[in-house]
């Protein structure tokens, strides 16, 4: 009689267990977030992709005036950039012209990811992992397994005492590190003076105004579409629908989904003319697309998920004929 | 070749086909090569027409295109494949031609971002950090899309490029790929 009781009462014990680790890694996950917005830090960091290694200078402080930031890179082209609340401004060298994305630099470093992480929180599986040393402070390691195998998983090392986020790594769904950011060093304790934060390298500027560009839902590009995607990864909703031409001219619509973190775009571009089109699946990095031609459209599915998600959701795209 | 023909080849320049017509048209290319001379013949008035003058004649479009469509034989939405295909056909946009191999890695460049240094080998550990317990490489990850014609790798880095100026949804490293130089 005792015996059923006991394995009963093991369970109970368990499952307490596993829900209050998970109570933890959330929390640890929050307190990321926060720290990453309210900390001021001095430090260097790596970005490596592939066979790709960045090393960054980060001067980050945050304090009643808001946040401004300066990251000047420490290997290839010299290039700096500050970041205030509300701009973004490159520095680089005389000559260069650089290339750059009209969205540039998110909310933050590297608070953009963790904002996104904590909004995509239930489509994640959360758990506290091993303890470690990253830029020589304690850590702890968070693993966010994604609930399915249609997104990217992520492993988070987190300072122990400020919940600073040391380190963090982008897992595929066979758990390859695809890419990954740590810090090498950081200094949390010293106060930021203001000629650290000005820029020293001389050269030319390129500056942009940050933008809320979250993506919008266009009614009448909603309501007039003939385009139905008929399945989606659990938590993807429509975040976006715009319809603009494409830089040839074609009608071009563009539906993004997200389900807070990842995030896919569809493309349908209506052919003008005779056009090479991708048919099937390509990658660039942790960005997958998959093509193909449906009623005269070039039909393309691009976003920073697995293959299969991406190749998946071009599947269940139907055009709605009259 | 009939007059239906004809007047589908003249509808593929125009790019007025879709769906069975566009496939339908296309098996006429692949098996018939006084069709490939005749579409060949509207690209090139249509390029006239159009003002994009001669630099595109020389170049021989009825070989592509036979070529091509032979690796190519179905051009079916119905048939998928797991592996980058292209669609290759002639396109009737010389001028957008001239530039694309410039246009395309410069379109690389802006995603691609800031990393474009020669660095360290893949199964390198991150310099200067302690990783815990042990040490992970980073998997093998190409820097420019898995296609041949860079037409479809410029199409799809501004795709590219519109996904994420709509998102920021640069995964870890949005920092990285926002500029970079086009004059390295």
């Amino acid at each position: 009689m005792l015996k059923p009781i006991s394995v009963i009462l093991s369970f109970c014990l368990i499952l307490l267990s596993i829900l209050a680790q998970a109570d933890d890694a959330t929390l640890l996950l929050e307190r990321s977030d926060l720290a990453a917005k309210q900390l001021s830090y001095n430090g260097v960091f790596a970005m490596q992709k592939g066979e790709k290694l960045q090393s960054i200078r980060i001067i980050h402080r945050a304090d009643g005036q808001g946040v401004i930031e300066r990251l000047i890179s420490l290997n290839g082209v010299e290039r700096e950039f500050i970041r205030t609340n509300n701009m973004v401004t490159c520095i680089y060298p005389e000559g260069k012209r650089p290339q750059a994305d009209r969205r540039p630099l998110g909310h933050g470093f590297p608070s953009d990811l963790l904002d996104r992480m904590v909004s995509a929180i239930d489509y994640y599986h959360l758990t506290l992992g091993q303890r470690g040393r990253v830029a020589a402070y304690q850590a702890q390691e968070l693993i966010m397994q994604p609930i399915d195998q249609y997104r990217y998983g992520y492993r988070l090392w987190i300072e122990k005492d400020t919940a600073l986020l040391l380190q963090a790594d982008l897992i595929n769904e066979n758990g390859q590190v695809l890419e990954k950011f740590a810090f090498s060093s950081v200094d949390m304790n010293e106060e930021i003076a203001d000629l650290l934060l000005q820029p020293q390298m001389v050269g030319n500027k390129m500056s942009w105004n940050r933008r809320d560009t979250q993506a919008t839902i266009n009614d009448a590009a909603k309501n007039t579409s003939k385009w139905k995607v008929t399945w989606l990864p659990e938590g993807f909703e429509l975040t976006g629908h715009q319809n603009r031409f494409a830089r040839n001219g074609s009608p071009l619509e563009q539906r993004i989904y997200s389900d807070g973190l990842s995030s896919v775009s569809v493309f349908m571009e209506k052919i003008r003319a005779l056009h090479g089109h991708l048919k099937g699946g390509s990658k660039m990095g942790t960005v997958n697309a998959y093509g193909s031609i449906m009623n005269a459209h070039f039909v393309t599915v691009v976003g920073e998920v697995p293959a299969k998600t991406v190749e998946k959701i071009s599947s269940a795209i139907q055009y709605i004929e009259e | 070749m009939t007059m239906n023909h004809s007047e589908l080849l003249s509808a593929l320049v125009d790019g007025e086909l879709q769906g069975t017509e566009l496939d339908f048209v296309l098996q006429i290319l692949a098996e018939d090569k006084s069709a490939v001379a005749q579409f060949q013949r509207y690209q090139q008035t249509q390029d006239v027409l159009k003002g994009y003058g001669e630099r595109g004649l020389s170049y021989n479009l009825a070989n592509k295109i036979s070529l091509a469509l032979e690796n190519e034989p179905v051009y079916s939405q119905k048939t998928r494949q797991h592996t980058a295909q292209v669609i290759t056909l002639p396109t009737p946009f010389w001028k957008q031609m001239t530039g694309l191999a410039v246009a395309a890695s410069v379109g690389a460049l802006a995603v691609v971002g800031v990393m474009t240094q020669p660095q360290l080998a893949s199964d390198t550990p991150m310099a200067a950090i302690d990783p815990p317990d042990k040490v992970i490489t980073v998997a093998q990850t190409g820097e420019r899309w898995t296609v041949d014609e860079p037409e479809i790798e410029y199409r799809l880095n501004n795709y590219l490029l519109e996904h994420n100026e709509q998102t920021s949804s640069a995964g870890v490293f949005s920092y990285a790929r926002v500029v970079s130089y086009g004059a390295e």
